[in-house]
């Protein structure tokens, strides 16, 4: 196990709740149980990393986890996570990252290790509330060891202002029979300005599950890239991407997925519905094989909710726009 | 009483619908009989109000009240409701939230309902309206739903199809529920086992009612003459 919270002086302890920026601590955990009536961030039985502006404020971790970080001269805030060979873990890693001024920028850099043959879900929540003009900006480097599984949900609670400008961009690299689901989400609030990169290697039998859900509000601008780079035999994946745009939204995504390899198998899918008569959307699927036996399939709409949905959902007596919600909350809720 | 008043309906130029007055009764069972194309299911669309379903000329009336210019949630507010023929699936909906129409209706009942249409609301309930639901499950689901309003008047397009010839009997319990709550059913069948649960049957054949009254004799007519009848759309004597 590793732990060094080299921005915590004197605190070296793995089980506790570390809270050298305390307020900011308590800020952000307030915020979080807000939108999600989850306490496991006050949890000791749960392990956690939170980071406020440009330094982790507070960390805890267990058996099998490991965790450096640092922030570099630049503002960025560099993030080591180390997962041991065989580490089961039976509760979700919280990671949970806030921005608490106005203005600025949060640089994030997160390097995973994650060893061979363990089993590991991360709850990643953004919380960037009351911003003005925000550039937050996370790289994931992840590598997932043999025969391990990885999950990684990532949930961004914004505001209405829309003065975030998000940059998420995850490389991955998927060794033999490794599994990997990264599902982002952002539909509680506008996401503002947001490109979203995910782009993955999948090696032999490795298998790989993308999944975005984005609603997009008033000017929000929405650029969605999803790689799925089927390199090792038998590899398999599913990028597929849900957005809800309305009003002058603008959405523009991208799936590609290149069989590059004999038997793997890849999905792409993209569903845009829209609302409104000023809103723009886009969709375009790369599909690339240079293996005869890969197969790859896509799918891909753009447009109104279905009537048929509408008018069975009215048939029960609710109105249009209740119906909607329905629809659209199973779709990307 | 739902009444239907001199109702006609042309789409693309084609008379679909010529000139059909119908009434139907609360706790009163009654079918519209006829062959696939002749407007059963024109005729439910046009009770539902659905939008493009407005009477070329006619009106709708429920107790009374001219209800024709009513949206498809105005009329399920006054209590008429639709089973559909097929109905739709709901990607990432569960039936949890799809029957509590996101919540409106407790657990309680739609546990009640559920079993009702014999699911198991504890396997269910948790399931996705959506293409893992084979269609005899979405029926039997869309059915638990229309149970759950508790409608004045339930027009049910072919409750049977999709659903295998066992659960005829679930379908019967159902009417049989339904009517003792005094709702007033509308089935479109072309299936004896469900018109002989009717009290009285409408025979319709190219957008025209050709024959009415006891079930009984209805569908006797119906099995000798249309059930047998090789042209489409063209009632005999014509």
């Amino acid at each position: 196990m590793c732990v060094t919270p080299s921005t915590f002086p004197g605190v070296n302890s793995t089980m506790d709740i570390v809270k050298a920026y305390e307020q900011e601590f308590d800020r952000l955990v307030k915020l979080y149980e807000e939108h999600t009536q989850d306490n496991s961030l006050r949890n000791n039985a749960v392990a956690s990393i939170i980071v406020s502006g440009n330094r982790v404020v507070g960390l805890n971790t267990l058996n099998g986890i490991g965790v450096r970080s640092r922030t570099r001269e630049d503002g960025v805030v560099i993030i080591d996570v180390n997962i041991d060979d065989n580490t089961v873990m039976p509760v979700p890693v919280h990671l949970c990252t806030g921005f608490l001024e106005k203005h600025g920028e949060q640089l994030l850099k997160f390097n995973y290790f994650i060893g061979n043959n363990v089993k590991i879900k991360f709850k990643s929540h953004c919380i960037l509330r009351n911003i003005e003009k925000l550039h937050h900006k996370m790289i994931s480097d992840v590598y997932v060891g043999r025969n391990s599984s990885l999950i990684y949900e990532d949930e961004h609670f914004h505001d209405e202002n829309g003065g975030v400008f998000v940059e998420a961009i995850t490389y991955a690299k998927l060794n033999q029979n490794a599994f990997f689901q990264n599902k982002f989400s952002a539909t509680k609030t506008r996401i503002g300005k947001i490109n979203l990169l995910v782009d993955l290697e999948l090696m032999e039998y490795a298998k790989a599950d993308l999944e975005s859900k984005i609603y997009g509000k008033q000017t929000d601008e929405i650029t969605i890239q999803e790689i799925l780079r089927l390199n090792g035999e038998h590899a398999g994946g599913i990028a597929k991407s849900t957005i809800f745009a309305t009003d002058w939204t603008r959405a523009h995504v991208v799936n590609e997925a290149y069989g590059n390899a004999a038997h793997t198998m890849g999905h792409i899918e993209c569903n845009e519905i829209v609302k409104g008569e000023n809103v723009s959307v886009s969709t375009v699927p790369v599909l690339k094989v240079v293996n005869e036996k890969a197969e790859l399939t896509h799918e891909a709409s753009v447009g109104r909710i279905k009537q048929d949905q509408l008018d069975i959902l009215m048939s029960k007596g609710l109105s249009e726009e209740a119906a909607t919600g329905i629809i659209i909350n199973g779709l990307i809720g | 009483m739902l009444e239907l008043k001199n109702i006609r309906y042309v789409k693309n130029t084609k008379e679909i619908i010529k000139n059909v007055s119908l009434q139907f009764q609360e706790s009163q069972v009654t079918a519209l009989i006829g062959n696939n194309g002749v407007g059963k299911s024109t005729i439910a669309y046009i009770i539902m109000g659905l939008s493009d379903y407005t009477p070329t000329s006619g009106s709708v009336f429920l107790n009374g009240e001219d209800i024709s210019g009513f949206s498809i949630t105005d009329r399920a507010k006054k209590g008429i409701s639709l089973l559909w023929q097929e109905p739709v699936r709901f990607e990432g909906l569960t039936v949890e939230n799809y029957l509590s129409l996101g919540g409106r209706i407790n657990k309680k009942k739609l546990y009640e309902a559920l079993e009702l249409v014999r699911l198991n609301p504890n396997v269910y309930l948790p399931r996705f309206v959506d293409k893992k639901l084979s269609g005899g499950e979405r029926k039997r689901v869309e059915i638990a739903s229309c149970v759950l309003l508790n409608p004045k008047f339930l027009v049910m397009d072919e409750p049977d199809s999709g659903i295998d010839i066992m659960s005829l009997d679930m379908i019967h319990d159902i009417i049989v529920y339904l009517k003792l709550q005094r709702t007033g059913i509308i089935i479109i069948t072309h299936r004896e086992e469900i018109v002989t649960t009717s009290d009285y049957s409408y025979l319709i054949c190219d957008g025209r009612i050709i024959r009415q009254g006891a079930s009984r004799e209805i569908i006797d007519y119906y099995k000798t003459t249309c059930d047998v009848c090789d042209t489409i759309n063209v009632p005999r004597g014509e």
